[in-house]
């Protein structure tokens, strides 16, 4: 069922999505002209959809982390935006500072207080993110992998994720509650103007957000074409046979599910300082869903799918929600139809679209070999 | 009598009335997520649409109660949900059969954003106002406990009844005994000359009808809101797992355990809210460590 990797050079495949990064703020829709509210400059494109291009770019990172796990391995993960959370609220809550007192959770905590000063590390906050989402993820996966595969695996991760959704929402003492986390400052880069971020409408928070999506995807390019991602194909097309070669199929899963966990996290990480602010929908089986939906729009046996699917997705959103306010219908209904019609999303369209050019143009020249009285192909 | 004796009796009557309120809760569980297991356990399916066809019970049951009265409503809204998950596999997730059982769950979750935003459009955001009629509106004196009539006897009865209904049906029939043969082995039935794809979409049928009877008969209980089958749905899952995929009683048992339990931790001062919320999974996590295949389940289903 699935083809092999194309022998493409790795350096046209990711510099491809360099280029496709560095004109994404120029293919939002309506890119009409825009005043820079900072210099007063015009720009090419309208500042609110430069914010959507970084959207995007966070949601293609928990998509090519989900995709690591149901296109790579064969496993659907339902619940993967629980590690988006986890980094969103790891690092908001890093940069903001908390002072728990009394009570958490509803709990009490007698004369026990939790307190941490705001700090302006993006370094720290980034590996204290991506060090939780693992943990959390490694002792899920620890718990759920070797108890359950295919949909029980589905429905127990989906419920999994409601854990993180829940705790968020009623641990307001820490996370705010259904408000969240609110008023996050967004941090200096050493070197830079202490608000270079929140330079340039935007454009300056897309070209960090954009620099580090590049990095993560070409670790998460290195990590599919490694002997690695060799065996999650092979666990994918056949765990049976996989483990008879002496792999050890948990294993293989329980890290596939960490290292699945880091690109939402990150995700998560870069979302909190571009919206300044994260609540529990985060981490709500809504986001989890749409980032199944995401990758199944783009392809999930194409290695760029499931970031074609987050642009598709965010664009057919974006225009829906400015027409009406029953939007969600409307990737669900795109959605259906791509998983009746089309479960190779729009990169398999794409494949069957040149496989049927190539077929014609062999057909045509193999009618005019035959016109000329050759042999022919059978 | 003393203040302690006091505090005693009246702990107990909380607890007394808690038992009451899980009992009922889990009673709506059980038919939810029974029709999902029947469902899950022969095709395979995860309906994510299951919560949805609940919900819309529970809509149609409040728009026909004003023409056709209370019993025959809700009758006719569960039969209406069940003909609509007739149509709705026979059209749509038929074609996946052939597929891996992962994209029945992503086609049901497509549909389940569209009912939502369905129901939205037709009957707003805002909850709809019960309708109980006078009669099922008032509460029985049991010993000292005040029993509200519909809620806690009405509805108590009549699932017990259609379980003993869907008990006996699926023990005693021949419908019921290709239904257990399917969920051990669809293929083989299907070579003994058994024609699936009708029994499916039949039993697609019962599960969506016992949805929608549920969803009718808590419409005059529970807020009827377009959330409704959001988080109805994820709760029916965790029941599933926890009783056990494509089991009767893991379904029965299931849905009890989580109902009581939803309901007694909110006697837990101060952390009530969250229990109630975080106790189902919670559950679910101690049934994966100690019995991985729910407390009724079948080794090696859907493995």
């Amino acid at each position: 069922m699935m083809k092999a990797p194309p022998a493409a050079k790795w350096w046209i495949d990711l510099g491809l999505i360099a280029a496709a990064f560095a004109i994404l703020p120029f293919l939002m829709p309506g890119g009409s002209l825009d005043l820079n509210p900072f210099t007063g400059h015009r720009l090419p494109f309208h500042a609110g959809f430069v914010d959507l291009a970084t959207t995007i770019l966070a949601f293609s990172l928990l998509a090519l982390g989900f995709n690591l796990l149901f296109g790579h391995s064969g496993e659907l993960s339902f619940g993967h935006a629980m590690f988006f959370a986890i980094g969103a609220y790891v690092s908001a809550l890093f940069s903001k500072g908390f002072n728990v007192t009394g009570t958490l959770c509803g709990v009490g905590i007698g004369s026990l207080q939790l307190h941490h000063d705001a700090v302006n590390n993006l370094w720290i906050s980034l590996i204290l993110s991506l060090g939780l989402a693992a943990l959390s993820a490694w002792l899920l996966a620890r718990l759920i992998v070797p108890r359950s595969s295919g949909i029980y695996y589905a429905m127990i991760t989906l419920a999994s994720a409601q854990v993180i959704y829940f705790l968020a929402f009623h641990c307001s003492e820490l996370s705010g509650g259904e408000d969240g986390v609110q008023g996050v400052a967004r941090p200096s880069l050493p070197g830079f103007p202490v608000d270079w971020l929140s330079q340039s409408g935007g454009l300056h928070m897309y070209l960090f957000a954009a620099l580090i999506t590049f990095v993560a995807v070409a670790f998460n390019y290195w990590v599919v074409r490694s002997p690695f991602g060799s065996v999650l194909h092979a666990l994918r097309e056949n765990r049976q046979r996989a483990r008879f070669l002496g792999y050890d199929a948990n294993k293989y899963r329980v890290n596939a599910f960490v290292l699945s966990a880091l690109f939402p996290a990150l995700g998560g990480w870069l979302w909190t300082y571009f919206q300044q602010a994260i609540n529990p929908d985060a981490g709500s089986v809504d986001y989890s869903g749409r980032v199944v939906m995401m990758s199944l729009l783009g392809g999930i046996h194409s290695f760029v799918g499931p970031m074609i699917g987050a642009f598709v997705y965010w664009d057919i959103q974006n225009s829906a929600s400015q027409v009406t306010r029953f939007w969600p219908a409307a990737p669900g209904a795109v959605f259906v139809v791509f998983v009746l019609a089309a479960p190779e999303g729009i990169n398999g369209l794409v494949e069957s679209l040149r496989t049927a050019l190539r077929r014609r143009s062999f057909n045509e020249t193999a009618r005019e070999t035959e016109d000329a009285g050759g042999e022919v192909l059978p | 009598m003393p203040a302690a004796a006091l505090n005693a009796r009246l702990v107990l009557h909380q607890v007394g009335d808690q038992i009451i309120n899980g009992l009922t809760l889990g009673m709506l569980y059980i038919l939810v997520a029974l029709g999902l297991n029947i469902i899950l356990g022969l095709m395979g399916v995860v309906n994510f649409s299951h919560g949805s066809f609940f919900m819309l019970g529970a809509y149609v049951a409040h728009d026909l109660q004003p023409h056709l009265g209370f019993w025959p409503a809700i009758f006719f809204a569960a039969l209406v949900i069940g003909v609509f998950g007739m149509l709705f596999e026979s059209s749509l997730i038929r074609p996946l059969y052939r597929r891996l059982p992962e994209y029945t769950l992503l086609l049901t979750y497509g549909a389940a954003l569209i009912f939502e935003q369905f129901v939205r459009w037709k009957w707003g955001d805002i909850s709809l106002p019960s309708q109980t009629p006078s009669y099922l509106a008032g509460s029985i004196t049991l010993g000292s406990f005040e029993v509200p009539l519909y809620k806690d006897v009405f509805l108590v009865g009549i699932t017990i009844l259609i379980l003993i209904g869907v008990w006996l049906l699926i023990n005693k029939t021949n419908v019921g005994m290709i239904i257990r043969a399917g969920t051990r082995d669809a293929e083989m039935v299907r070579i003994l000359g058994v024609n699936m794809p009708l029994m499916f979409t039949l039993v697609f049928g019962i599960g969506s009808f016992m949805a929608g009877l549920a969803g009718a008969l808590a419409a005059p209980v529970y807020a009827i809101i377009p959330t409704l089958a959001s988080q109805w749905i994820i709760l029916t899952f965790v029941i599933v797992i926890v009783g056990g995929i494509g089991s009767f009683w893991g379904a029965v048992v299931g849905g009890l355990i989580i109902g009581m339990v939803q309901s007694m931790v909110e006697l837990i001062p101060n952390l009530g809210p969250t229990m109630i919320d975080l106790s189902g999974f919670m559950i679910m996590a101690i049934i994966l460590l100690i019995r991985p295949r729910g407390i009724f389940g079948v080794e090696g289903l859907f493995e």
